[in-house]
């Protein structure tokens, strides 16, 4: 209970600090993002009142008469609404609406390449660690050029091998603009495989990161006594590598989730650059183009939100997984 | 025959981890002894008796709770604290950590050397004199590192480190149970004759109590943090008077006690020590059971 | 605290820590490729022409002239890959530097304070980790106007963002490092803080800092890129990534113009792939287990690391030198079929074969009759868990049986040539015939299962046809047996006390009834009221069920308590062997009369041991404990 509590109040806390720095960053910055976004709004025919003005100066800083403090309670209650005001690249659609259209594209292209880069990389970093020295093993410093390939990078030569030069995956977006989305057959599947290449990409540079760290932890382990007890027991080979030696070797693994996170974030966001993929990597790169401020701000609180998030859960399921850490707090 | 160290009421408390109101640990209660030139005294206790706390404090590693610490000159003043460490001095138990694998033989006794005062060139030549005292005259020993030297010369070195600030108190936590049998008692001779030759006061701080018995002068035994039974070192192995003290004697593997039923006798040893007995202390000099002031 | 014998149980590299990477293929490669890159980016320049220089040749393919052809305005690639690469790795190791300073503030300073500086740091540093690096580096990127974003300010972005995983690492480094003794011993020394720091832990931190510093150039080197590819970069700056974007801008994926974006990224890789390849040997630095098989100083177990040893110190005994000799008549020379042997080994000879191969066994001979306890004593280094595990064939390569034999008499008659199992054999004898203890009774428990799970999975492999209740029971009635509530089957290991968990062994070790028990220091990390227990319960186990014990230890008084016969070991050969009475009463081998020595008696003379201040003292200056006190004292007794 005490593990799960402090947990809570530490991610509580992660939130807050978001939060914070995305309130200073802008006030903190030289230039004036509310007359910028505001010249930009005036252009695209918005009337832009008092009100208005308002609500981006709470987002942004600027000429305001408000003390800071004030602001600053203002922002965290627009924040706690998920007012982020109103997007200038699409106006007049809410910046909450851009987020909630893009957000499911990513989370489903970065959730399931994640959780496939995990299955496949720890599956073959405990094989190649259990088999060490064979061919499998010497494998393994091969995989360190994937993981050293810039994503973007390796998106670019997938798609000029695959969707160029091939022809069997599409060159970009996330669907065949010409079926209009829905739970469908017709447009799931075309998701799907205009989703193949960007997920690609993300494994392929991921998967040798979880393969390195699962190998090397599976070589620690294979030492440790508990192991050698199991072979002393006679259990199956099968066995000992699942139960004693895996079980063991991937608590790391997953304590340092948090870490890995911060690069899957990164590379896709990258990825669905070159992809031109409806996800909100793209949407960032939009809104820092057309200096649309509050999209980008109400991005990166939503990016992190759904991180933090991420991390709780794996924390959360660490003690499911880890039976010492409610013991030690 | 002067006392050098002073140890009044003793006395730390842990921390625990875990829950709002944070439960404390008594590793230490209410310890005092006092150590005296040329003399050993052995503190005996198993894991979790509170001996490696007391030598951590004495060492000044660890802050006591409550209770004093008197170090006293030979003339009998009382030393300041910043000068405590030229006179104390403290021997770890496990050789392969206690010496800084990236360091040389050198470098671990010349740093206290220098640190005590020494000169660049006297420091050099003490080096040197050190290693012989320990018996590790090989020429270039100094430049090797720690991995190159077997457990016990690694001890001697510590012991020679310990030896070099011109230490008056020497703190020995267990400082042979990591050894190799064969050469333990020669570590504990070393001991003794620089003990001998330097009028050095040592506190003997091990679980076996065949050593604290043959090797100091006068024995506490510990039980959780508390000194149950103190007294003259054959007295209190002989004729033991606590439970636990009996306990401890019951359980050690004896050589000359072949037969013992195969092992010691199942009635002679309670596995718990009950909470009164475990509060009492029996102190040999005065031939009385002491207990703590509800 | 009163473990006799960590020394063996803790893994310790014997060589100690190296400073310098060991020499190897891959780190060659490595060297190799980052010495070129790091040439090209610092010479490359000088060599090419101006990168800017607008030519009316937009997209040539490679020729003669422009090795790696031109970009859409003509452009010479190779000669803005130069100055990019130039770029890129001035970034890199800017930001290495600057996030491995920030991650060693963090790290190392505050937890070796430790106290409120460090919660506050290590609060820092995982906030710093959890929020995603990137997206923020893109937001303040995107409010510093372009004109004022120049190398500079990039690369301490790229360094507030990119400093707290390492600090995190490092933190529980030097977490563990600073309750190290030597440390500990610097400090009673009266070295000053910063001098503990920086002189006694940071050397032995430099493998790890300089395996973050790697990963910081790496992770600088792709963030700068990436930043660069979406127009976030440094202004002015030429970097790999910028060279990128141009390149994405100006189509060249889709006009197929790969000499344009193919090269800024190999250049990446393989630099990144350098760095990685040496990164390998600095983790085989700092975890010696990552060491490629076959290595000089692997042994097949860790408690074997020092398998031939002389006698250190001490070696001179009455003017004898002690060496290997063998007292012939004093050993079993095996041939001799031993009436009721449950296990016979013969002429075992057991060879680690490494550079200087390494005679850990040589020709022990052994018979263990069905019933009795047999003890192997030496000292550490001489074999005896070598042998051990010979016995039951789970010694590892470079580990090799090189001669002999291993012979288990079974129940029913037939006798079992252990050497000549093939896997599945090898299994079913394993535990079913022969179970082990081992001396870490900390770790030799799993620590993620149940008591339970690890009592069952032996049942389900062994005796399949039996039902889960039965199993259940069994596990139960084993645990009742060693006096463990069977309440505890829920428990995970580390909800037990050490004395427990070996108590939970010994009961997974009788389990299936084995004829033999091999009992590898099972005590040794025991307080001795605890193993004076737990060596009870396995006698009056022994008598109960008749199962054989081997009992390794290096504790010759208590083997001569429990054992019928000893056998001792030095230096991979039994010197001397014979009944417990016969060691005791008149040891023939000069070791093992040296290794008697060695425990002086708790109740009987001194022997050759001198207290220290024995001549000053006079006993009549104690005060009596005699007759007098005794009537107070048990009074107090009764009370």
């Amino acid at each position: 209970m005490r593990y799960y509590l402090r947990k809570l109040a530490f991610y509580g806390a992660a939130l807050w600090g978001a939060l914070t720095l995305n309130f200073f960053i802008p006030r903190m910055m030289p230039g004036d993002p509310v007359d910028i976004l505001l010249a930009k709004l005036q252009q695209r025919g918005a009337n832009v009142g008092p009100s208005a003005r308002r609500a981006y100066e709470l987002l942004l800083g600027g000429n305001t008469n408000d003390s800071l403090i004030h602001q600053y309670f203002a922002y965290l209650g627009n924040m706690l609404h998920g007012d982020f005001g109103v997007s200038v690249s699409d106006y007049p659609t809410p910046v909450a609406t851009v987020i909630s259209s893009s957000l499911p594209w990513t989370v489903a292209l970065v959730g399931i390449a994640t959780l496939l880069a995990v299955l496949v990389g720890t599956g073959l970093g405990m094989l190649a660690g259990w088999r060490r020295g064979t061919w499998l093993d010497s494998l393994v410093p091969a995989t360190t050029v994937l993981a050293a390939v810039p994503y973007f990078w390796l998106a670019l030569i997938l798609v000029a091998v695959f969707a160029i030069n091939l022809g069997w995956f599409p060159l970009l977006g996330g669907y065949d603009v010409s079926l209009s989305p829905g739970w469908n057959g017709a447009f799931l599947s075309s998701a799907l495989r205009y989703g193949v290449l960007p997920a690609l990409t993300i494994v392929i540079s991921s998967a040798g990161g979880w393969l390195l760290g699962m190998r090397n932890m599976m070589v620690s382990t294979l030492a440790e006594d508990y192991v050698l007890t199991a072979r002393a027991k006679g259990l199956t080979g099968r066995r000992t590598m699942v139960w004693y030696a895996a079980r063991n070797a991937v608590l790391p693994s997953i304590a340092g989730f948090a870490n890995s996170l911060g690069f899957i974030v990164a590379g896709s966001i990258v990825t669905e650059q070159v992809f031109s993929y409806p996800g909100i990597g793209s949407k960032l790169l939009e809104a820092v183009q057309n200096d649309d401020y509050a999209l980008m701000q109400g991005i990166f609180l939503v990016i992190t939100v759904a991180v933090l998030g991420a991390n709780l859960l794996v924390d959360l399921l660490y003690a499911l997984v880890d039976p010492r850490v409610k013991a030690n707090g | 025959m002067s006392a050098i160290l002073e140890v009044h009421d003793l006395t730390k408390d842990y921390r625990l981890r875990g829950g709002l109101r944070r439960p404390v640990l008594r590793a230490v209660d209410q310890v005092s002894f006092t150590l005296t030139q040329g003399r050993t005294l052995a503190l005996v206790g198993e894991s979790g008796s509170g001996k490696s706390t007391i030598a951590r404090i004495l060492a000044r590693l660890e802050k006591p709770t409550a209770g004093r610490i008197v170090l006293r000159a030979p003339d009998g003043t009382q030393v300041p604290g910043r000068f405590y460490r030229d006179h104390v001095q403290m021997v770890f138990q496990d050789p392969f950590a206690s010496l800084n694998p990236f360091h040389t033989i050198g470098h671990h006794i010349a740093r206290p050397l220098r640190l005590h005062g020494h000169d660049r060139a006297q420091t050099a030549r003490q080096v040197d004199q050190l290693l012989e005292r320990v018996s590790l005259a090989e020429p270039a020993l100094a430049r090797r590192r720690p991995h190159e030297l077997s457990g016990g010369q690694r001890q001697r070195v510590a012991i020679a480190r310990a030896l070099a600030p011109g230490a008056r108190v020497v703190v020995a936590d267990e400082p042979v149970s990591m050894l190799d049998v064969s050469i333990r008692l020669d570590v504990l001779q070393l001991l003794a004759r620089l003990q001998r030759e330097e009028n050095l006061a040592m506190l003997y701080i091990t679980h076996d109590l065949a050593t604290a018995r043959h090797f100091s002068d006068e024995i506490l035994v510990l039980y959780r943090g508390r000194v149950v039974e103190r007294g003259p070192a054959d007295e209190v192995i002989l004729t033991p008077r606590h439970p636990y003290t009996k306990l401890l004697a019951a359980a050690s593997p004896d050589p000359l006690a072949r037969g013992r039923a195969g092992i010691g006798p199942d009635e002679e040893i309670g596995d718990e020590i009950d909470a009164a007995s475990a509060a009492a202390t029996y102190d040999h000099y005065t031939g009385r059971w002491t207990r703590p002031q509800a | 605290m009163t473990d006799l014998n960590a020394d063996l149980a803790a893994p310790r590299p014997r060589t100690g820590r190296r400073v310098l990477p060991r020499w190897s293929p891959k780190l060659a490669i490595g060297v190799g490729i980052i010495v070129v890159i790091g040439l090209w980016g610092l010479l490359g320049p000088f060599l090419v022409g101006d990168p800017e220089a607008i030519r009316d040749m937009g997209l040539t393919a490679p020729s003669r002239t422009h090795l790696l052809g031109t970009t859409q305005t003509g452009q010479d690639v190779l000669a803005q890959l130069a100055y990019a690469t130039r770029g890129s790795l001035f970034i890199g190791l800017l930001v290495g530097v600057m996030a491995t300073v920030l991650s060693a503030l963090f790290g190392i300073v505050g937890s070796y304070v430790g106290g409120l500086v460090d919660e506050a740091f290590s609060l820092l540093s995982n906030l710093m980790l959890v929020i995603p690096g990137l997206p923020l580096v893109i937001v303040i990127s995107a409010f510093v106007p372009a004109s004022a974003r120049g190398s500079w300010t990039i690369a301490v972005v790229l360094a507030i963002t990119g400093w707290a995983g390492s600090a995190r690492v490092l933190r529980a480094q030097t977490l563990s490092l600073r309750n190290r003794d030597y440390i500990q011993a610097a400090r009673v020394a009266g070295e000053k803080r910063w001098r503990v720091i920086g002189v006694e832990l940071l050397p032995n931190l430099l493998p790890l800092l300089a395996s973050q510093f790697v990963f910081a150039v790496i992770g600088a080197i792709l963030s700068e890129t990436g930043l660069s590819f979406l127009g976030l970069g440094a202004a002015n700056s030429a970097t790999l990534g910028t060279m990128l974007n141009y390149a994405q801008n100006g189509f060249a994926l889709q006009r197929g113009a790969w000499w344009w974006f193919v090269p800024p990224g190999l250049i990446i890789a393989l630099f990144g792939c350098g760095l990685a390849l040496v990164n390998f040997s600095i983790d085989e630095i700092i975890n010696p287990r990552l060491r490629d098989i076959p290595r000089r100083e692997r042994r097949n177990r860790r408690r074997t690391q020092r398998p031939v040893k002389r006698l250190d110190d001490g070696a001179v005994l009455d003017g004898t030198v002690l060496d290997g000799t063998v007292l012939d008549d004093a050993v079993p020379d095996g041939t001799v079929p031993d009436d009721g042997a449950v296990l016979t080994v013969r002429h075992l000879s057991v060879t680690y074969r490494t550079e200087r191969p390494v005679h850990a066994v040589r020709d022990v001979s052994l018979a263990l009759r069905r019933g009795e306890i047999l003890g192997l004593v030496g000292e550490s280094g001489c074999g005896k868990t070598t042998l051990a595990y010979a016995i039951n064939r789970l010694h590892r390569p470079p580990a090799e049986v090189t001669s002999g034999s291993i012979t288990l008499h079974d129940r029913d008659g037939e006798d079992l040539d252990v050497l000549a199992f093939d896997r599945d054999e090898l299994r079913a004898f394993r535990w079913d015939k022969l179970s082990m203890v081992f001396q870490g009774a900390m770790n030799a428990l799993n620590p993620v299962l149940t008591i339970r799970a690890q009592l069952d999975d032996v049942l389900t492999t062994h005796r399949p046809s039996m039902s889960r209740g039965e199993r259940h029971e069994r596990c139960a009635e084993a645990l009742r047996l060693v006096g463990v509530d069977p309440r505890r089957l829920k428990a995970y290991p580390h909800e037990l006390s050490g004395g427990m968990r070996q108590r939970v062994m010994i009961a997974m070790a009788l389990l299936l009834e084995p004829q033999v028990v091999l009992l590898d220091e099972p005590t040794t990390a025991l307080d001795v009221v605890v193993q004076r227990g737990i060596l009870r319960e396995l006698l009056r186990l022994r008598t109960a069920l008749g199962f054989a014990v081997l009992f390794i230890t290096h504790d010759l008084p208590l083997m001569l308590e429990v054992s019928d016969r000893i056998a001792v070991m030095r230096d991979g050969r039994i010197v001397e062997e014979a009944t417990a009475e016969q060691i005791a009463a008149e040891p023939r081998h000069p070791y093992t009369r040296h290794l008697l020595d060695s425990f002086p008696s708790l109740v009987g003379e001194r022997g050759a041991f001198i207290r220290a201040g024995e001549d000053e003292r006079s006993q009549a200056a104690q005060p009596p404990a005699a007759a007098s006190d005794d009537g107070i004292a048990a009074e107090a007794e009764t009370r």
